[in-house]
């Protein structure tokens, strides 16, 4: 077989390797680390195009390390969700890292820059590794990667918000872990198996003869998962750790890191449990009500907000809570929506979230009172939020508009009205939070720092360009992601 | 700390320390341990090191540099067996598909790259250690300097 | 079900029985005391218990430690769990030694590891 064979592997591989040898690129030759990050990263949006296409003519395929074939070795199951997810982690990341290599040069001490790469390759990897595995206990092993790294690319910035933000989030994260490894325990016991496929052909008798111990590693699941996604009463840690980080880290963090843990509690809910779980339990109907809870109390709390990047952690909150109300709709076209929306929030909120950053980076303000007449002293930026938060209200022609579209579809398709008024409401929320700024930049007088803005870099425009053509794009043209994110919902409903 | 019984004692045990967590981490792959426990004991000789006498004797002894290198290096090692598989036409990690040959169970060099690997997380784990350590006293000198 | 009937089960379950008090106990530890190591203390405890369970699922009364020996055939417990488990601790140390390194930051800004008085501080710096 040909290198195209091993992508799944290097595409989780590479950017370790990398990861590895950045501290010594930062000791002995400080100019290989952003090449050297960028193309870490370029190769695994490579990898994962590739193998997207490999899935979408040749179907879903699978990679056994070190030719172990399961129940022994651990596996790689490349299918349409792991690619889907993979292509946004990996898309995303390799843009907010370009914005990143000039952005955090400011921010941080210079010879941190190197430790972050580290840090942050170390966290692109062991997403894409959880998006990609099959193999329960491999996915704690990459939870547990992910969760370091995410506590450090915050906590680096040594400031005391950070730290403090940090050290929340990794207590409450390590619960997490703890909560997932119960769970893997209690799983492991009735079933013997730590392979996805075994586990889900081992439940069901399982499921007859231990029924505790399998609601117990559900409640458990939940739990951990539910703390890690931020999902709404267990979002205490997000408002902080997301608004004093960084913001490259922000960017990432709110965009991509709490969606990976809602892929993977869908992963296992779908695949791994038995469909006679939501029979036994309300689970589906627990997840309902904490997500509609999510969309309406995080855009409440977001409404009061002064701070902009504290606005957008507590919209955050919103956003995955509309992720997990397609999950659990179980309805194809909302699970279609959810899927999508993961990826179209990674877009817009990372946009958002760096547009707020060049805001700071140029005028170095950070309250939304003060930002007045911003959209005639930094164009590109204040055109990025802008589009940002159309999408966020979900006015057509932006993508936000089709991942909601196929969200309100679902509620109604499945019956359930309410959750569509929920969705309603929450964009007319939306609208109320994020249209005064617009307003404000556009109309307001600039004054103070806000009038002589510091010119922005080349390098931290782009990304905010490519991001909003990106959000037009998907919006007008959204059959070209539309086909993988519906065969997603479809494998994972048994259609 | 200038107690010359601890001095005197620590210097004898310390060859030992490292000597019993090189057999640790050597026969990781026929009895219990391995690179973990193995490297968990030699670092924890270092820092049993530098306890004794001080930081300063300490980082003479193994310097940021070297375990900044020693750190990479035993990640790089891992990765890169796991890449040799895939040169050698197997998947990641490979081993006795990949051609690698397996010697007799039970003799020192046997079980094809296990043994490297575990090398490999033995160097990583030791020098982890010794910069965990390092750090976490730096940090606490720093904050005295404060006060 | 009588008390007999119930002291033996406990007694057949007594490591999951005893795991799970101890989460509990660091469970309770890391949410309620204010003190941040005694937070970093209850994490430990917590994942201690985890991997208690964890390998009392492995483990096979009477039975030796899985070690082959050519030609001997003995009743050997389950190796899979320990070596999962040793990938636990490997990352309850690293989050351990973050956490403290945090911490040790944390004192240096603040000059107090008392939860409650950082949240005091910084509520009094922002308004």
């Amino acid at each position: 077989m040909s290198a195209a064979h091993h992508l799944p592997a290097l595409a989780i591989v590479v950017p370790l390797v990398i990861a590895y040898l950045m501290p010594l690129f930062d000791r002995w030759r400080r100019g290989w680390c952003t090449p050297a990050a960028l193309a870490a990263l370029g190769f695994s949006f490579a990898a994962s195009l590739v193998m997207a296409w490999q899935v979408m003519t040749h179907g879903p395929f699978s990679y056994q390390m070190g030719n172990w074939p399961p129940p022994w070795g651990i596996e790689l199951y490349i299918d349409y969700l792991a690619v889907f997810t993979a292509l946004t982690m990996t898309g995303v990341s390799l843009i907010v890292l370009v914005y990143g290599s000039r952005d955090l040069l400011h921010e941080l001490k210079p010879h941190l820059l190197g430790w972050y790469y580290t840090l942050y390759l170390l966290l692109i990897a062991s997403m894409v590794g959880m998006a990609l595995t099959n193999d329960i206990f491999n996915l704690f092993v990459f939870v547990e990667i992910c969760a370091i790294a995410a506590c450090g690319i915050i906590s680096i910035k040594e400031s005391r918000e950070c730290l403090e933000a940090a050290f929340k989030y990794l207590v409450l994260s390590a619960l997490g872990s703890g909560c997932l490894l119960l769970a893997i325990a209690l799983l492991y016991m009735v079933t013997g198996h730590l392979n996805f496929t075994f586990i889900a052909q081992a439940l069901p008798e399982a499921m007859r003869l231990y029924p505790n111990n399998i609601l117990a590693a559900l409640a458990l699941l939940l739990v951990g998962m539910g703390v890690k996604s931020a999902l709404f009463p267990l979002h205490v840690w997000l408002p902080d750790a997301h608004s004093s980080a960084p913001s490259p880290s922000s960017a990432v963090l709110s965009g991509l890191v709490i969606k990976i843990y809602a892929v993977a509690l869908l992963r296992i809910l779908y695949q791994v449990f038995p469909d006679s779980i939501f029979e036994v339990t309300p689970v589906l109907t627990i997840l309902l009500v904490m997500s509609s809870l999510a969309i309406i109390v995080g855009s409440m709390f977001a409404v009061v907000q002064e701070d902009i990047k504290k606005m957008l952690a507590y919209s955050s909150i919103a956003q995955i809570g509309y992720v997990f109300l397609g999950f659990s709709l179980m309805e194809i076209s909302a699970l279609t929506g959810g899927i999508l929306h993961m990826f179209n929030h990674a877009m817009m909120k990372a946009m958002l979230f760096l547009a707020a950053g060049a805001f700071i980076y140029g005028t170095g303000v950070r309250r939304l009172s003060d930002l007045k007449g911003i959209g005639l002293t930094m164009p590109v930026p204040a055109a990025a939020f802008t589009i940002g938060a159309l999408a966020m209200v979900g006015i057509p022609l932006t993508n936000g508009f089709i991942s909601k579209w196929f969200l309100v579809l679902g509620a109604l398709r499945g019956g359930q009205t309410f959750f569509a008024v929920v969705i309603l409401i929450s964009s007319l929320l939306n609208g109320f939070y994020y249209l005064p700024i617009i307003v404000n930049a556009y109309f307001g007088e600039p004054q103070g720092a806000v009038a002589e803005p510091k010119r922005l870099p080349r390098l931290m425009q782009a990304p905010l360009v490519i991001l909003g053509f990106g959000c037009l794009l998907f919006g007008i043209f959204p059959s070209l992601i539309i086909g993988l994110a519906s065969r997603a919902g479809q494998a994972l409903l048994g259609m | 700390m200038e107690d010359l019984i601890v001095r005197y004692v620590s210097r004898i045990v310390v060859p030992f320390v490292q000597l019993f967590g090189l057999y640790v981490v050597f026969h990781g792959h026929l009895s219990p341990g391995g690179g973990f426990s193995g490297g968990a004991i030699i670092g924890a000789s270092m820092i049993l090191y530098a306890l004794s006498f001080n930081l300063a004797a300490g980082t003479k002894k193994v310097s940021h540099d070297l375990s900044l290198i020693l750190e990479s290096s035993g990640g790089l090692i891992y990765a890169g067996v796991g890449l040799a598989a895939i040169f050698l036409g197997a998947n990641f990690l490979g081993n006795k598909v990949a051609g690698i040959p397996l010697g007799t169970p039970g003799n020192l060099f046997s079980s094809g790259t296990i043994m490297i690997i575990t090398l490999g997380v033995g160097i990583k784990v030791a020098s982890t250690m010794i910069t965990l350590f390092y750090s976490l006293i730096e940090g606490e000198q720093k904050t005295d300097e404060h006060c | 079900m009588n008390i007999a009937e119930i002291l033996l089960r406990l007694h057949q379950n007594s490591y999951y029985f005893f795991a799970i008090i101890l989460f509990v106990i660091g469970f309770h530890t890391m949410l309620t005391h204010n003190n941040l190591i005694k937070k970093v203390i209850g994490m430990n405890i917590m994942d201690t218990a985890i991997f208690l369970f964890f390998v009392s699922i492995g483990y096979i009364r009477g039975g030796r430690a899985p070690i082959l020996e050519p030609g001997a055939d003995h009743l050997y417990v389950n190796p899979l769990p320990s070596a999962l488990i040793l990938t636990g601790i490997v990352v309850a140390v690293s989050i351990t030694a973050y956490a403290l390194s945090l911490i040790v930051k944390l004192y240096q800004h603040y000059g107090t590891i008392d939860a409650e008085e950082i949240i005091r501080l910084r509520g009094g710096e922002t308004s």
